[in-house]
């Protein structure tokens, strides 16, 4: 355990990155609780491995490490699934994890999905000319869906479940794809902050470079999140958990020095995204409606994968 | 008087698999029986496992279960607490926890406090209690059960031990949460927990049980943390966080007599008094008396 805002002598979290006290969490704990996590998410669907999409960055740095802990790298399959201007540098940390690991490993180019759709070069693809003009956001939106496309794929070929990668700040924005990088069959690091993940990383063993860097969507060359936002990871982890988990209305987050253009603006990606962190509603006919009042846990006596 | 020995089944049930829970129940029974215990607890709906929905009805038993039935049979000379979804005659599904006693069924508890708010959606799919008893047992001791949220009712507690028990049991399936570094031992809900039953402990002056399951139900992990506290709050035994364990508790029963008689707070109650005040406190509740009560709107 540690006292809130401070870092232990000898931590190697130290002067990593900025951890607001209030976030600051038992890295033992939250290890304990996903490796046994893990393992009962693919044991209860009766799987032995697991796949992840692998991008440099921490999130998916940090998942692999807890899934090699939890099962042992030698069940885990990393796919690299760089487009062709990916940045050069995401590429080589995620070669470093895979070295770091010891886990199997696959690089899968997804460039020709994504061009095979959009067109290359003014040569038109299966989304016709207009898509020649797509803009970057759709783009994209493609190259996450791609990826998804891939890992599922290779779930069936891997015979292991698909783990999601994204962290709890950009799933309140809504910074996701939907059906894209947040598809996947269980999320251990989705009710982390950012902060968080950064924290739990140094603990596991994610390598330094990984975690000091500036987040990225890698959507063009030199994007970062926090320049694009307007303001840091620890500056949104601190606003979403007062007023998410704590549950600090707008006069209070005021009186507690908080920017209120900054609460108006989140409070808004985090009212809009409301459906990215749903299951879509099925219309009401029939006397018993999946999701609705047709309610039994994911996994359960009778499926034939038991 | 012989210190008892109280085992604690920390288990991880596996979701809807009642013939896998039985089994790992009489298992657990053989090997506390055999280290010796007479007193065997299983954590809140052990037999079924805890997120159920739907499955509910599908893994619900009537207490005369054969199946039921055929674990008490094996209790000739020891005490067992079991947990499953008890089916009523007319139909409404309970979590229950029975006392299992000399072969027998000596008693069942059906959860009365139904947490539905937060994680928790029990009320959508069971039905709440209405009873409150403590039952003599063949320990030579009054036992009151209570099920997981039933102790975040303080009178819960407080009526089980002024109905007779000396000892209070509660069966959990408690989910952890808030891994905040500010807690003490890294769990916020553990801290909670902590807290409570030693405060139950001192103020009931008896030994309180607590058998929390561990293992993982869809996003929940449950935290395990089983313990035995005796009358003055003393932690007897603790079991791990989050792993299966059977742990061993040496209860000096006799301690709840020297406890009660150097502090006799059970003795100082005044039932009377709090029959008086909460009758007027639900009449006003329905409007059928004046409210006295002084609250800022009413002045």
């Amino acid at each position: 355990m540690q006292p809130p805002g401070m870092q232990p002598p000898g931590d190697p979290g130290a002067a990593l990155f900025e951890l607001p006290a209030e976030l600051a969490i038992d890295t033992g704990i939250a290890r304990r609780v996903l490796a046994a996590f893990i393992r009962a998410q693919l044991r209860q669907a009766g799987f032995e491995r697991a796949v992840l999409g692998l991008s440099g960055g921490i999130d998916s740095a940090l998942v692999a490490f807890l899934v090699a802990e939890a099962i042992g790298a030698d069940r885990l399959l990393c796919v690299l699934m760089p487009y062709r201007d990916s940045s050069p540098a995401s590429r080589a940390d995620a070669e470093h994890v895979v070295l770091r690991l010891g886990c199997p490993s696959e690089l899968v180019e997804i460039t020709p999905i994504v061009d095979g759709y959009f067109g290359d070069a003014g040569v038109p693809g299966a989304g016709g000319v207009e898509a020649l003009e797509a803009s970057a956001l759709r783009r994209g939106n493609a190259m996450a869906r791609a990826r998804m496309l891939v890992l599922y794929d290779r779930s069936v070929t891997w015979r292991g479940l698909v783990v999601g990668t994204g962290n709890k700040t950009e799933t309140l924005i809504g910074y996701t794809t939907l059906f894209g990088d947040s598809a996947c069959a269980f999320n251990p690091i989705g009710d982390l902050y950012k902060s968080q993940v950064r924290q739990l990383s140094a603990t596991v063993g994610v390598p330094e470079a990984i975690i000091r860097k500036a987040p990225s969507a890698d959507l063009w060359p030199g994007q970062t999140d926090e320049a694009e936002a307007g303001f840091s990871y620890p500056q949104l982890d601190r606003l979403l958990y007062w007023m998410i988990d704590k549950r600090r209305n707008d006069e209070e987050l005021a009186a507690m020095g908080f920017e209120p253009a900054m609460v108006d603006r989140i409070g808004q990606m985090v009212a809009t995204s409301e459906f990215k962190r749903q299951v879509p509603p099925v219309a009401k006919l029939g006397p018993r409606t999946p999701g609705v009042d047709y309610l039994y846990p994911r996994r359960r006596p009778g499926s034939a994968r038991r | 008087m012989q210190p008892l020995r109280i085992a604690l089944a920390q288990l991880a049930p596996q979701l809807g698999l009642l013939d896998a829970n039985f089994a790992r129940h009489h298992e657990l029974l053989v090997e506390a029986r055999a280290a010796g215990a007479g007193l065997i607890v299983y954590p809140e709906l052990g037999l079924t496992g805890y997120h159920l929905q739907d499955l509910a009805a599908e893994v619900a038993m009537r207490a005369d279960d054969p199946r039921l039935l055929a674990l008490a049979a094996e209790t000739v000379g020891c005490s067992a607490v079991v947990s499953f979804v008890e089916e009523s005659t007319d139909h409404r599904l309970f979590i229950a926890a029975a006392l299992l006693e000399d072969g027998g069924v000596r008693h069942v508890h059906r959860k009365l406090y139904l947490p539905t708010y937060g994680l928790f959606d029990e009320r959508r799919f069971f039905a709440a209690g209405d009873a409150l008893r403590a039952v003599p047992s063949r320990l030579g001791l009054g036992v009151g059960l209570a099920i997981c949220e039933d102790f975040w009712h303080l009178h819960v507690p407080a009526v089980l031990a002024l109905d007779g028990a000396q000892i209070l049991v509660n069966v959990a399936s408690s989910p952890g949460r808030d891994v905040a570094a500010v807690n003490a031992g890294g769990l916020g809900t553990a801290v909670s927990w902590r807290t409570l039953l030693r405060t139950y402990a001192q103020l009931t002056t008896s030994v309180v049980v607590f058998c929390n399951r561990v293992g993982v139900d869809e996003s929940v992990s449950f935290w395990g943390g089983s313990m035995v506290l005796g009358p003055s709050g003393d932690v007897i035994a603790e079991g791990p966080l989050y792993d299966e364990a059977l742990v061993l508790a040496d209860v000096p029963v006799a301690d709840v007599r020297r406890e009660r008689i150097g502090l006799p707070l059970l003795r100082d109650e005044r039932p009377e008094l709090l029959v008086r005040e909460l009758g007027r406190i639900v009449a006003e509740r329905a409007g059928l008396a004046e409210d006295g009560t002084a609250t800022p709107s009413s002045r």
